[in-house]
């Protein structure tokens, strides 16, 4: 019974076990010669069916030295096993290279691979003469932040091996930008090799590894009917690279951030005989190898004679070429020279800055200047980045409570000439005066002709005496017409001869009115007042009672 | 004597001013608070009334906060108070020099016109012109006591009133000026909403009215430029007490 036990536990744990992958390995050639290329194929058996790794030689870090790249796989669907091939160039350096152990992925599960060791010994007798290689072209030296460091790698081919085509360059570094230059690859100029230029920009300081690694398609010169005529060969480099900032030591004040050689290509002036106010355009080109495209501007300063204003390049760019653009405004007639744009360069292989002047241009400056020219004046205490310590202007210190005893407070600021009650009392003033110095101007003349009151007298007892007449001739009362007539007569000559009326007799009359009849007058005077002396005598006045009449009318229109 | 004596009243009274402890507002704007020293003086201004230095100090605080254009009119209507008021006429050179403010030259009869307020012009010229009819007239009333007085004062009374009215023609035609109010402003060709734009003026330019249409008003810029922009955008300097608040809708 025991025994029995034994036998279930063992069989329980029998079942337990599961069956261990298999991971195997074979470099060919064995042992390699330095900078040969070899061929590595990991053969792997599972318990489970595998199907197609995943993403392979993501996790392969080859050792200092060494180029490795996955070619291809070869599984079968349904089964257990599958094959990697990966390509590499053994290092330079002789002895045994660890390649440490990595991961394959596959659907099922994920498969690790044991650290494989490359023997490179020079003892093969390998020549790399005749051998497509790579080699990378970049400066040996410290590099400075912002700095355009140009690179290239070459692959050279040889007759045996041709090199066709490359791809998958990667770069793998920090603190650095990388740029490939060109869509594609250049032939070298014995069309046996091919030429793909970089470029890399640190962005900051340090020491760090940069890290290149790409595929070389080759073309084999001797084919046969069992071996490919091409094939692909990694290559790698590895490079440490120090970078640092560009000194402080020795920098210029006026220094943009431009590293490498530069210098002047050509300065333009859209217009060499402008009149005054209007803008002309100044191109700078700058060229040279360098970071070209990270320099800042140039500030220029325009002074007395110019207005600058910086504008922007609409040209295309061109590769080697820099084109620095500001629009000048002449402020005076003349030949002005424009002003010089300054430029610090710093180069990194000799480690100094230089200068890079764009020489003024002379133009000639048409027009007359403006009536009133708005010089920017410059506080010679301001400091030198250009900060003022004094404003131009400034407000002044606001005291809001000062009262004055002549201006007081007003709820609205409304002008006096807007109020209608000032206008109103003025005119009705202005009219009043108006009217009482008419009246008193008029008092004073009549004042001054008194015979002008008098007359209007006399004429108003003219027209009543006449009206009087006309009553009494319509009463066939001759006496009263005659008294009437009489009456007027003596008030208008009277006012004509500035006598007093009642001592007036009809000689009297005569004298203002010479033409009138004399018989009728003296009819006239007996008939009004003979009765005062003996009785009246017998009359014919009311008879023709219009002669008496005409002569009132006569009168008055004398008065 | 007598008139010794009321010249040296009148002095007196010119230069008595009176000057009271910091308020609040004063305090704000020694500290930087602008926000609160405007709000302050408003208030001051809604409950004492207006005087110059109240609105130079409501305007150097509004332009402290980058109100460009209420700055400008606080200012205008200071100097319309009071034409010495030194912080006034020195926030309108620095808004013109530093600020970039556009402001028409004055002419030569604003100029003049700066020596004293439109309103003392006008009194000037009101009590002149009834000096000089009532040295006409009342001769006239009283022809028996004529005397040389009566030459004097016409002569004095007439030389006062020419002097006075290019002064008031001055006033008058500062009187037309008007501060622009909102940012960007274009000056259009026509008196219309599709007008064309000839030019541009900024907030706190100050422009010379002439005539309205169509809810619009004409004016001419310190340039020289006319053209024609809404009544809403420009605020005269005449005819009112605090900047308006462009911000609130008009009362119907």
């Amino acid at each position: 019974m025991r025994n029995a036990g034994f036998i279930l536990l063992a069989w329980l744990a029998l079942l337990t076990v599961r069956a261990a992958d298999s991971v195997s390995w074979e470099i060919t050639p064995a042992v390699a010669g330095p900078g040969q290329p070899f061929r590595l194929q990991v053969r792997i058996e599972s318990d489970v069916v595998l199907g197609p790794a995943d993403r392979v030689g993501r996790e392969i870090k080859p050792p200092r030295g060494m180029a490795l790249r996955f070619s291809g796989q070869i599984f079968r669907a349904g089964t257990t096993e599958a094959t990697l091939n990966f390509s590499g160039v053994a290092p330079e350096a002789e002895g045994a290279h660890v390649i440490p152990s990595f991961n394959i992925r596959f659907p099922a599960k994920m498969i690790q691979v044991p650290i494989i060791t490359l023997n490179v010994s020079n003892a093969t007798g390998f020549r790399k003469d005749g051998q497509a290689r790579a080699e990378l072209e970049l400066p040996d030296r410290t590099f400075y932040v912002g700095e355009r460091i140009p690179g290239a790698i070459r692959l050279r081919g040889s007759e045996q091996e041709f090199v066709s085509g490359s791809f998958g360059l990667e770069c793998e570094a920090e603190g650095f930008s990388f740029q490939l230059l060109g869509d594609r690859a250049q032939p070298l100029d014995n069309d046996q090799g091919l030429l793909t230029a970089f470029e890399l920009t640190p962005i900051r300081t340090g020491s760090s590894e940069l890290s290149l690694n790409g595929i070389m398609l080759i073309q084999v010169g001797v084919t046969s009917a069992f071996s490919s005529p091409s094939r692909d060969r990694p290559f790698t480099f590895r490079r440490r690279i120090n970078v640092e900032h560009v000194p402080e030591a020795g920098r210029p004040a006026n220094w943009n951030g431009a590293i490498g050689k530069f210098l002047t290509d050509t300065i333009q002036l859209s217009n060499l005989s402008p009149e005054v106010g209007e803008p002309l355009r100044l191109r700078a080109i700058l060229a040279g190898e360098g970071n070209l495209e990270r320099i800042i501007p140039p500030e220029i300063m325009g002074g007395e004679n110019w207005d600058i204003i910086p504008t922007t390049e609409r040209r295309r760019r061109a590769e080697d070429q820099r084109i620095f653009s500001y629009t000048l405004i002449p402020r005076l007639p003349g030949k002005l020279l424009t002003p010089e744009i300054r430029l610090a360069s710093f180069d990194p292989e000799t480690r100094s800055f230089s200068q890079v002047v764009f020489a003024p241009q002379e133009v000639t400056v048409t027009g007359t200047a403006p009536a009133k020219v708005d010089l920017i004046k410059v506080d010679p205490r301001a400091g030198a980045n250009g900060a003022t310590t004094k404003p131009l202007a400034g407000l002044a210190t606001p005291q809001p409570n000062l009262r004055s005893v002549l201006s007081p407070p007003v709820a609205s600021i409304q002008p006096l000439a807007a109020s209608k009650s000032f206008w109103a009392t003025n005119g009705i003033l202005f009219t009043l005066l108006t009217l009482s110095l008419g009246v008193v101007l008029t008092l004073s003349y009549l004042s001054a002709h008194p015979e002008i009151l008098a007359h209007y007298h006399a004429r108003r007892s003219c027209r009543r005496a006449s009206r009087q007449a006309r009553q009494a001739a319509r009463a066939q009362d001759s006496a009263a017409f005659a008294r009437a007539i009489v009456a007027g007569l003596r008030i208008g000559s009277g006012a004509l001869l500035q006598a007093k009326d009642q001592a007036l007799t009809h000689r009297d009359i005569l004298r203002v009115l010479p033409d009138a009849p004399l018989a009728l007058l003296e009819m006239l005077f007996q008939v009004a007042e003979g009765d005062k002396f003996a009785p009246r005598p017998l009359d014919t006045l009311l008879t023709e009672p219009v002669r008496a009449l005409d002569l009132l009318a006569q009168l008055e229109a004398k008065l | 004597m007598k008139l010794k004596f009321l010249s040296l009243v009148f002095l007196l009274l010119s230069v008595l001013t009176v000057v009271a402890e910091p308020t609040v507002g004063e305090i704000a704007y020694a500290q930087g608070d602008y926000a609160g020293a405007v709000e302050h003086w408003q208030e001051q201004g809604h409950r004492d009334g207006l005087t110059a230095p109240l609105l130079s100090a409501l305007g150097n605080a509004e332009w402290k906060l980058g109100r460009k254009g209420r700055a400008v009119i606080c200012w205008e209507r200071a100097l319309l108070l009071d034409p010495r008021d030194t912080v006034a006429i020195a926030g309108l050179r620095h808004a013109q020099t530093a600020g970039g403010i556009e402001r028409p030259v004055p002419s030569w009869s604003e100029n003049y016109s700066a020596f004293l307020r439109a309103d003392t012009w006008l009194i000037l010229a009101g009590v002149s012109f009834w000096g000089m009819i009532l040295c006409v007239a009342l001769p006239k009333f009283r022809p028996q006591n004529r005397s040389a007085w009566y030459q004097r004062g016409l002569v004095s009374f007439a030389t006062l009133l020419a002097l006075s009215l290019p002064g008031l023609w001055g006033s008058h035609t500062y009187a037309q000026r008007a501060v622009v109010r909102r940012a960007e402003v274009a000056l259009r060709l026509t008196p219309t909403a599709q007008g064309e734009p000839v030019s541009g003026i900024g907030e706190g330019d100050v422009v010379r009215t002439e005539r309205g249409f169509n809810g619009h008003t004409r004016v001419q810029t310190a340039e020289g430029k006319t053209g024609w922009v809404r009544a809403g955008e420009v605020e005269a300097i005449w005819g009112g007490g605090l900047p308006a608040n462009l911000d609130q809708k008009a009362a119907p």
